[in-house]
């Protein structure tokens, strides 16, 4: 199957900084895929390039089978819903009119439902709404359009967490109906943690994770329990981290365990404790992973 | 030409920049100048410029078609080129409509003799003082030319900021010098003074519509490379 995003090499650089360096990666089509990473790893300048409003320095890119940029026939089927995204001096109601004459695929009355969900005023000014008013309106825009490719990109700076649910649930519904490719870029891994079923992580401009997410969940687990027993089961396993405190201790072992050695665990009392997505992802950046990391 | 049309429906939904503010403005202009007419009457007639009003405000309204509309418009999956020439498409049709209005107005102001207090304000000797399809030619050329020049100032901004707007501005003053350099070094000043004062009002229209199309061509360059 043609992927729906193809990235090869990609590079973007600016003067004094190298925003992305040798991404080369492939979406496919009807899936939901995370594109996670720390402020300035890259990914609203891939989704920028993959959107057309950016160019690489390097590397080429490809959407549908096709260069993006200036290309009306691919730019009309996707939807770029980003937390920046800035309006001109119009009213709700009026963006969303807007939307709908752009979008072959937009659905009013989903429009229309959504708005209500979020409880939006509709004869509001723009930027008279708050933060999270306005993400919402990004997000009524991004799910009513049902384009092909559905790309957000942080879309809920702002959004309380029932609205966040409300966007998670909405999301998954119409997706359920409507099936598409959706790119997701998030800090709030473990919310959309079971959305995802693909995970792309960039680091400081560069892919260090491109995989299925159910192979990611599971490829470390925390043994906790009295020190000697879990030292005595970890021993011969890489370790990812160790705590201690006082004679119990808290052990992150990297890959699986069988059947077997979970019953050699319960046999020693201790606990065995897999990792999130966001955990793993924590490791996986490299930053310091003895104080839990929130988003 | 779907998109293109879509474009200016987006434009046109801000009714205010679109309507109610050029001709507010013109308005304003135009009854401040009617007052001062009528409290001090001169017998040879007032000629104002205040009609240059709706003109100015087009190169803001264009500037700002380019800098505060872009971000969302092509948000929409219009690529530049749609979305300029969408824009570009919209002060076509405006200027169509526009134009007409002010030939409206010249006519009155003719009729009225001059609202009745001698005043000249839709009438410019020279350039708009002739029939009235030569007027609204050159009204729809002024205004496009202003709306464009205007769109490529926001472009310039968009993309090079406040020292691109210097820059261009600069460079905008280093042509002309050029060329009145040129011109004195070759000693043509006597040519192109015979040239102006034996140039029709259409032949004049046809001047500026040159420089509108290379303004609108300017714009068009610089958007290729926008980004947002």
């Amino acid at each position: 199957m043609t992927p729906v995003i193809s990235a090869t090499a990609l590079g973007r650089r600016y003067r004094d900084q190298v925003a992305l360096n040798d991404v080369s990666l492939a979406i496919q089509p009807g899936t939901v895929t995370g594109l996670l990473g720390r402020n300035g790893a890259g990914k609203t300048t891939l989704m920028r390039i993959v959107t057309g409003l950016e160019f690489p320095t390097s590397g080429a890119i490809r959407v549908f089978g096709e260069a993006p940029a200036e290309n009306e026939s691919v730019l009309r089927r996707m939807v770029f819903v980003r937390e920046d995204q800035a309006y001109p001096d119009l009213r709700v109601t009026h963006v969303i009119r807007v939307a709908s004459w752009f979008y072959p695929n937009w659905n009013g009355d989903l429009a229309r439902q959504l708005l209500a969900d979020f409880d939006l005023p509709l004869g509001r000014r723009i930027r008279k709404l708050s933060r999270g008013m306005r993400s919402a309106v990004g997000i009524v825009i991004g799910l009513a359009a049902r384009a092909e490719l559905t790309l957000f990109d942080e879309p809920y700076a702002g959004l309380d967490a029932v609205a966040r649910q409300l966007f998670y649930d909405r999301l998954l519904a119409d997706f359920a109906e409507h099936p598409r490719t959706v790119v997701l870029s998030t800090h709030l891994i473990d919310e959309v943690a079971d959305l995802l079923e693909h995970v792309v992580m960039l680091d400081r401009g560069r892919v260090v994770l491109d995989a299925p997410a159910d192979d990611v969940r599971g490829t470390a687990m925390t043994v906790s329990g009295p020190a000697t027993a879990v030292e005595e089961f970890v021993a011969g396993r890489p370790v990812w981290r160790r705590q201690r405190l006082g004679a119990r201790a808290a052990v992150t072992v990297a890959g699986p365990l069988d059947l077997t050695e979970q019953a050699r665990a319960r046999a020693l009392h201790l606990r065995l404790e897999p990792l999130s997505l966001q955990q793993l992802l924590v490791h996986a950046a490299g930053s310091p992973a003895d104080e839990k990391v929130s988003a | 030409m779907k998109t293109l049309v879509n474009v200016a429906r987006y434009h046109l939904v801000d009714r205010l920049s679109y309507w109610a503010l050029p001709w507010g403005i013109l308005a304003f202009s135009f009854l401040i100048n009617l007052a001062i007419s009528g409290l001090l009457p001169s017998p040879q007639g007032d000629y104002t410029g205040g009609l240059f009003t709706i003109y100015a405000y087009l190169i803001v309204c264009g500037a700002l078609s380019m800098t505060r509309s872009l971000p969302f418009g092509l948000m929409l999956g219009v690529s530049r080129r749609g979305y300029y020439l969408g824009t570009a498409l919209l002060i076509m049709m405006l200027g169509v409509v526009w134009g007409l209005g002010l030939t409206v107005l010249q006519a009155a102001e003719r009729a009225t003799g001059g609202w009745g207090v001698g005043l000249h304000f839709f009438r410019v000797p020279w350039i708009m003082d002739g029939p009235w399809y030569v007027t609204w030619l050159t009204s729809f050329v002024l205004l496009v030319l202003f709306f464009w020049y205007g769109m490529w100032y926001g472009l310039v901004y968009r993309r090079w900021n406040v020292a691109g707007l210097i820059a261009f501005a600069a460079a905008q003053v280093l042509v002309v010098l050029a060329v009145v350099v040129a011109v004195s070094m070759t000693g043509n000043w006597p040519a192109v003074g015979h040239f102006f004062t034996t140039l029709t009002a259409l032949a004049l229209t046809g001047v500026l519509a040159a420089v509108a199309v290379a303004l609108g061509l300017g714009g068009l360059t610089t958007i290729r490379r926008v980004t947002i």
